[in-house]
């Protein structure tokens, strides 16, 4: 039944980018509005597998690949809908997420029968806060990543995605999708830090994911500066999020994956 | 002294010194010599202080600069919010030039409230920057506090083992700040029971202690801990460790109970080096059926007894010549791992950190500043926001009046 319902959401995202593509390629709002359906409709199927995982293992989707990342995608598209409440500007940015959402799941999917007891470690209300503040981290630089990319298409095709906003207000998006994401990933440390407090009497360790989410909140400072001080905009701000990407990605994924860490559990299979 | 001031609140050396900061600290944590096991330093990293990156004189430098920059920057920008917030509006200002549109409903849609000269939007986020900068001040103090003042160690103990920690040789591997008293903890524990491998519920298996702690002053207080959380003790605070042993208790002729702990040789052997009471040095051995960490047991084990005379068996409860008198072997139990903290001036670090948050999620909010103007019946505006002033004025644009900076 898991699997149904995990296959049946992978299905959903990858009609949604079907029509999400067919959007971006005729402009057509029915497309725009079944892609945000489908994405929405998506979430449905994906809660329930995702639930049924947690009460099969007995803890949330944070140990292994497969619960990590695809609790990651359940929060990206969940955000991304949420936003769209807010900024409905930012409706047209499901032509990021909906192929976003398919290749994140068939990444995850690989480890689907990996089924791993949690460290005891993770006895702590810490944890939520800490991975909870990740993922929401994850989705917001995303969507970030997502503005500049757009920014830029229009920048270059200034007919294309026509139903996008503004290059000025994809630009002021970017921005705060970026701030927002700086909040998240503070949470996050900080969150951290009084876990490993609690349970190493240490609020710091130098482990390689700590300095990366260190480096990674510090180059996030640099670029916030380059905002706020440069007054830097439009071409190089969307370029300096994607080395914002880049390193949230490489914190988030490509440390635990690589390197020897106490953070190691969380992405076991990758 | 302007000129200094000038040097700290230039945007060129906060970038220069964050970005030194955030290359500096990659490179330290991901340097190969910084890995468990890693290789040792080249010379290059010691003569720049990369072997010890985190406490090496240009990260301190480093954190001084970022420290006296940040200050810099923070000096005086109350004042300047304060000013934004009554009208006085800096150079980055938009101007929103006279049109035919309806302004008061513009700025209403754009999320401006009140209908007065001076409207805002999400005013106390005007704070963000000076909160946020404030938190860094606080953090970076803290941490420099705390570091300074810092206490910590490690101890092994056997089950039914009372020590310590003030006592010679119980305490090692002990690391303190500059600041931190000398004195170890007047503290004493012993170790009701230990299981390394117990499954807890949801859990994957690990240790689990039962300490006894005794606290000068204080009635003995009994504790479970796991590695979850730790416990406390006096001032200090105690916390489970991963690396465990078998251990064996010796009845010592006239001496009493002694614990002796053994490490691995290999994965069914564990051994130990002792000096007797008359000063000759022997050994222990422990070969065990099944493999020593094995969650299941280690099943039937043997324990000899090396010394200058050869190796021989010991029998449970049987004595064996130990020195120039005899001892018996009364248990073969385990050993954990136990590290304690002092940690002053953490409370202070928690309240940076919650300063820095407090103002990150303040610059989350778009603030501004709007102050409207009536000149010869036209009416214009004057618009600061922390962003996005130039979506506003294109906006405002797009209903066919141009703007420009003021």
């Amino acid at each position: 039944m898991q699997s149904i319902l995990f296959w049946s959401a992978v299905s959903l995202y990858a009609l949604a980018t079907v029509a999400w593509f067919a959007w971006a390629a005729t402009g057509k709002a029915s497309a725009s509005t079944a892609g945000r359906a489908l994405l929405a409709f998506g979430l449905v199927p994906h809660a329930a597998s995702l639930a049924m995982r947690w009460v099969e293992v007995g803890h949330g989707p944070y140990n292994t690949r497969y619960e990590v990342i695809s609790a990651d995608t359940f929060i990206l598209v969940a955000v991304w809908l949420a936003a769209t409440l807010f900024a409905r500007g930012i409706a047209g940015l499901g032509v990021f997420v909906a192929p976003a959402a398919f290749l994140l799941m068939g990444w995850s999917v690989s480890t689907f029968d990996l089924k791993r007891e949690v460290p005891i470690i993770f006895k702590s209300w810490w944890l939520f806060l800490h991975i909870g503040f990740a993922k929401l981290f994850f989705a917001s630089i995303l969507l970030a990543a997502a503005c500049a990319a757009a920014w830029l298409v229009k920048d270059r095709r200034p007919q294309a995605l026509r139903k996008l906003p503004s290059a000025e207000k994809l630009d002021l998006y970017a921005h705060q999708f970026t701030i927002i994401s700086f909040l998240f990933l503070g949470v996050m440390i900080v969150a951290g830090a009084l876990w490993a407090h609690q349970s190493w009497g240490r609020y710091w360790g130098w482990d390689p994911i700590e300095t990366s989410a260190l480096v990674t909140w510090i180059v996030f400072g640099l670029v916030l500066h380059f905002r706020v001080l440069h007054r830097w905009t439009g071409k190089r701000m969307a370029w300096l999020t994607f080395v914002a990407l880049g390193f949230a990605v490489v914190t988030l994924f490509v440390v635990a994956i690589m390197v020897p860490t106490v953070h190691n559990s969380y992405m076991v299979g990758g | 002294m302007n000129g200094v001031l000038r040097f700290l609140r230039s945007p060129r050396l906060a970038l220069g010194v964050i970005g030194f900061l955030a290359v500096w600290t990659g490179v330290g944590a991901w340097a190969p010599w910084m890995q468990p096991q890693g290789p040792a330093a080249p010379a290059w990293a010691v003569a720049t202080g990369l072997s010890h990156p985190f406490t090496s004189l240009p990260f301190l430098a480093g954190i001084a600069l970022l420290f006296a920059a940040t200050l810099a920057c923070t000096w005086g920008k109350r004042a300047r919010v304060v000013a934004i917030r009554r009208g006085e509006m800096p150079g980055s200002a938009v101007r929103l030039l006279p049109r035919k549109a309806d302004l008061d409903a513009f700025l209403s849609s754009e999320g401006f409230r009140g209908n007065g000269v001076i409207r805002t939007r999400f005013a106390f986020a005007l704070w963000g920057g000076w909160v946020f900068h404030v938190g860094l001040l606080v953090l970076i103090a803290a941490a420099l506090v705390q570091f300074s003042l810092h206490d910590s160690g490690t101890f092994d103990l056997s089950v039914s083992e009372r020590a310590s920690l003030a006592a010679h040789g119980t305490v090692f591997g002990r690391e303190r700040g500059p600041l931190a008293r000398e004195a170890l903890p007047d503290v004493e524990v012993a170790l009701a029971r230990f299981d390394p491998f117990l499954h807890q519920h949801g859990y994957s298996q690990d240790r689990l202690s039962e300490l006894d702690v005794f606290v000068p002053g204080q009635p003995v207080r009994t504790e479970t801990m796991d590695r979850a959380a730790g416990i406390r003790a006096g001032d200090i605070e105690i916390f489970q460790a991963i690396p465990t042993g078998l251990s064996l208790t010796i009845d010592v002729q006239g001496l009493g109970l002694r614990a002796v702990k053994l490490q691995p040789e290999s994965a069914r052997r564990a051994s130990a080096e002792v000096t007797t009471p008359s000063g000759t040095r022997v050994r222990f051995i422990v070969d065990a059926q099944n493999e020593i960490d094995r969650p299941g047991g280690e099943g039937r084990m043997l324990v000899w007894i090396e010394g200058p005379d050869g190796r021989s068996l010991v029998a449970p409860g049987a004595p064996f010549p130990f020195g120039t008198g005899t001892a018996r072997m009364t248990a073969v139990s385990r050993w954990g791992r136990f590290t304690y903290t002092h940690t002053p001036g953490f409370a202070l670090v928690v309240g940076g950190l919650v300063v820095v948050l407090l103002g990150s999620l303040l610059l989350s909010f778009p603030a501004g500043v709007v102050r409207v103007e009536n000149g010869g019946g036209n009416r214009s505006a004057v618009l600061f926001v922390t962003r996005g002033g130039s979506a506003i004025a294109a906006d405002w644009e797009r209903v066919g009046s141009p703007t420009s900076r003021e």
